[in-house]
C-alpha cells in the first residue's frame, strides 16, 4: 500500500516564485525516504506539503490512498507526523508532560490525557531510551537530547509516517551521531520515514530510497547506492565530491 | 506522572486550597465595625448591624475578590500559556484600556444634569458597567481583527502587536476624556475607578457579573491541558492536530470575557495577572492542568489579601490596584531573583 503519493504537484510562494515543479513519486508503506538537495531546493516545502501544512498550486497528493485535502487535521494527524527543523521551547515541561502533547490527537479536545496516554509516552520514551529522563525539565537537557525527545513525541502520535526535517542539522557531532543511531534502529521497524538531510551518512544508515532535489524539480529518486555518485551530488549541490568509505557509527 | 510527583503537586493543591478558605474565613470575619479587629461570633449573633455588615456588605465583597482574583490568575496564566510569553497579563489584547475608557465616557456623561437625573445613582452605575463592558469586548474585538490584518510576524506577535496598539488607542483616548472631565467632579471618579477597588461590590452587582466570570473560569479550566499544547509553536500544535490559530483566539476570548466583566464592576486592578501565574509555575511546574488552576486558586488569594490590606489598613480606604500593584512588584522581583526561576529555550 502507498503511505505518501505525489503526482504533478507544483508550489510557488509569494514574492519567491515557484519554488517546487511538477513533482511526482510514490512511497510504499514502511519506506524510509530521505530527501537531498540544496538550501533553498524545496526540501521543507516538499515536506511540509506531504504533511499537509501546505496546500499544492496544483496536483494530486494522497495520504495511505485518501486526497490529503479531505482528511480534517485531526485525523492528519493520526496518520503522519512533522518534525520541524527547529522549536522554540515556550516554557521549562518535563520531558514526560512534552512527550505525553503528542497523545493531543488521540485525546478530545476538552479533556485531559489518561493513565492509558501516559503509558503510550513513557513507551515512546523507552524506544528511543530515554527513559531516565522523564522527570527532567525539557530545558536542563542536551541538545540532542531535546531533539530525541522531539521525535518521542512524534512516536507517542502513533502515525504511520514520520516525517523529519533535518533531524541532525544545529547538533553537535557527537549528539548528531546519538540521533542518528536511534533514527538507524528506528528505521528498522515499520514505520514510513520521510526525512531531508545534508548528512549522507545519515541517509546511507537509514534510508530505503533517495529523493534528489534539484532545480525545483526531481532529479532522481533511487537507492542511495545510486543516487548517492559524485556526479549527481555535484549537480545538485555545485560543488566537488569525493566519495569515501569509513566505518560507519550509525549502524546499530 | 510519578506517583510520588503527583502526590507531591497534589498536596501543594490542597494546601493552597485550604490557604484560600483560611483567607476568605479571615476576610469575612475582620473589618472595621464595630471597631477595627476581629468580628466576634457572639456580636455576629446578637447584633443585627453586625450581621447587615458581614452578610450584605463583607460577604459580596469577599465573593467579588474570590472572583475578581480567580479570573485574573486564571486568564493571565491562560493568556501567558497560549502565547508562549511570561510576560503577557490579562490587560493584554487592549481589554483594559478598552475598559476603563468605556467607564470613563459613561462617567463623563453620567454627569450631565439632564442624566444624572435620569439615570439615578443605580443606573449610573449599571451605565458605566455596561459601557466599560462592552468597551473592553470591543477592543479585544479590534486586536483580534488587527492581528488578523497585520502583514507582520507570526499569529502571537501580530496579536501582540495589534493588542499593543489598541491597547495605546484606547489609553489616548482615555487621556482625552480624562482632559476635558469635570476636574473637581467627574475627574476624581475617573481616576479612583481606574485605580480598582471593590468597596461599591453589593448582592445585585455581583448577580450580574458572577455568570459571566463563572463561564469564564469553567472553560479556562476545561482547556487547561490545551492551552499547554497551543504554547507549541504553531507547525507543531498543527502537526498535533490543533488549529493553532482559532483555538488560540477562543482561549483568549473566554479569558478576556472574565476579565471584561470584573473589569467593567471593579476597575482595573493590575499585577495579578502577570504575577500569580508566575509563582504557580514555580510551584506547580509550567503544565497548564497544574498551572491554571493553581494560577486561578493563587490569584483569589492575592486579591483576598490585598483587599483586606485596602479596606482596613486606614480609616479611609485605599483603591485595590495601588494595593495589587506593590505587592505584585515586590513578588514579581522576588519571583525574577528566585533561584527556581528558570527561562526555557
Amino acid at each position: 500500500m502507498k503511505a505518501v503519493s505525489l503526482e504533478n504537484v507544483s508550489f510557488s510562494r509569494l514574492g519567491r516564485g515557484r519554488i517546487l515543479e511538477d513533482i511526482s513519486f510514490s512511497i510504499e508503506a514502511g519506506e524510509k525516504v530521505a530527501i537531498l538537495g540544496a538550501n533553498g531546493a524545496g526540501k521543507t516545502t516538499l515536506l511540509s506539503l506531504i504533511a499537509g501544512h501546505l496546500k499544492a498550486e496544483s496536483g494530486k497528493i494522497e495520504l495511505n490512498g485518501q486526497p490529503l485535502r479531505s482528511l480534517s487535521p485531526l485525523e492528519r494527524a493520526r496518520s503522519i507526523a512533522l518534525l520541524p527543523q527547529i522549536e522554540r521551547l515556550p516554557f521549562n515541561y518535563s520531558v514526560l508532560d512534552f512527550v505525553l502533547m503528542g497523545r493531543a490527537p488521540h485525546i478530545q479536545a476538552l479533556s485531559q490525557p489518561s493513565e492509558q496516554d501516559y503509558a503510550m509516552a513513557r513507551s515512546a520514551l523507552a524506544e528511543l531510551h530515554l527513559e531516565h529522563l522523564e522527570q527532567r525539565s525539557a530545558a536542563e537537557i542536551s541538545g540532542g537530547e531535546f531533539q530525541l525527545i522531539r521525535i518521542a513525541r512524534c512516536l507517542a502520535q502513533e502515525a504511520d509516517t514520520l516525517v523529519l526535517d533535518e533531524p541532525t542539522s544545529l547538533l553537535d557531532p557527537a549528539n548528531s551521531q546519538r540521533v542518528a543511531r536511534e533514527l538507524a534502529l528506528l528505521a528498522k521497524k515499520n514505520r514510513t520515514i520521510i526525512f531531508s538531510t545534508h548528512d549522507l551518512a545519515l541517509v546511507q544508515s537509514v534510508s530505503d530510497l533517495v529523493l534528489l532535489l534539484y532545480n525545483k524539480k526531481i532529479m532522481m529518486f533511487d537507492n542511495p547506492s545510486v543516487v548517492l555518485e559524485p556526479k549527481f551530488l555535484e549537480k545538485s549541490y555545485g560543488i566537488a565530491f569525493r566519495m569515501l568509505q569509513v566505518p560507519t557509527a550509525y549502524l546499530a | 506522572m510519578k506517583a510520588a510527583d503527583n502526590g507531591r503537586k497534589l498536596g501543594r493543591m490542597i494546601l493552597l486550597v485550604v490557604l484560600l478558605i483560611g483567607v476568605f474565613i479571615l476576610y469575612l470575619f475582620i473589618g472595621r465595625y464595630p471597631q477595627l479587629g476581629f468580628t466576634s461570633i457572639r456580636d455576629l449573633v446578637n447584633d443585627t448591624t453586625t450581621q447587615r455588615v458581614f452578610f450584605s456588605l463583607r460577604l459580596p465583597r469577599a465573593l467579588g475578590a474570590f472572583l475578581l482574583g480567580a479570573v485574573l490568575g486564571g486568564a493571565g496564566a491562560m493568556l501567558q500559556t497560549i502565547f508562549g510569553n511570561p510576560l503577557v497579563d490579562a490587560g493584554f489584547l487592549g481589554v483594559s484600556q478598552g475598559s476603563a475608557f468605556g467607564a470613563a465616557i459613561a462617567l463623563v456623561l453620567g454627569s450631565s444634569p439632564s442624566l444624572a437625573k435620569n439615570l439615578g445613582d443605580r443606573g449610573l452605575a449599571v451605565f458605566v458597567m455596561s459601557l466599560s463592558f462592552f468597551m473592553a469586548l470591543g477592543a479585544l474585538a479590534l486586536s483580534l481583527f488587527f492581528a488578523k490584518k497585520f502583514k507582520f510576524g507570526g499569529q502571537v506577535l501580530r496579536l501582540v502587536l495589534a493588542g499593543l496598539a489598541v491597547s495605546a488607542f484606547f489609553s489616548s483616548l482615555l487621556a482625552a476624556v480624562k482632559y476635558v472631565a469635570d476636574p473637581l467632579k467627574t475627574l476624581p471618579d475617573i481616576v479612583f475607578w481606574t485605580m480598582g477597588s471593590l468597596s461599591a461590590m453589593t448582592w445585585q452587582k455581583l448577580a450580574g457579573i458572577a455568570p459571566l466570570a463563572a463561564a469564564s473560569i469553567l472553560v479556562m479550566f476545561v482547556l487547561r491541558w490545551r492551552s499547554s499544547l497551543l504554547s507549541l509553536d504553531d507547525q507543531v500544535s498543527r502537526s498535533l492536530g490543533l488549529h493553532p490559530e482559532t483555538e488560540r483566539a477562543i482561549a483568549a476570548a473566554f479569558a478576556a470575557l472574565g476579565v471584561a466583566a470584573m473589569t467593567a464592576s471593579c476597575g482595573i486592578v493590575a499585577w495579578v495577572g502577570l504575577v500569580v501565574p508566575q509563582g504557580a509555575r514555580i510551584i506547580f511546574g509550567p503544565d497548564g492542568r497544574d498551572a491554571l488552576p493553581a494560577s486561578m486558586l493563587g490569584g483569589a488569594v492575592f486579591v483576598l489579601l490585598a483587599d483586606g490590606i485596602a479596606k482596613n489598613l486606614f480609616p479611609g480606604e485605599l483603591p485595590l490596584g495601588i494595593v495589587t500593584a506593590l505587592m505584585g512588584a515586590l513578588l514579581f522581583i522576588f519571583v525574577l531573583t528566585s533561584r527556581k526561576t528558570e527561562m526555557a529555550r
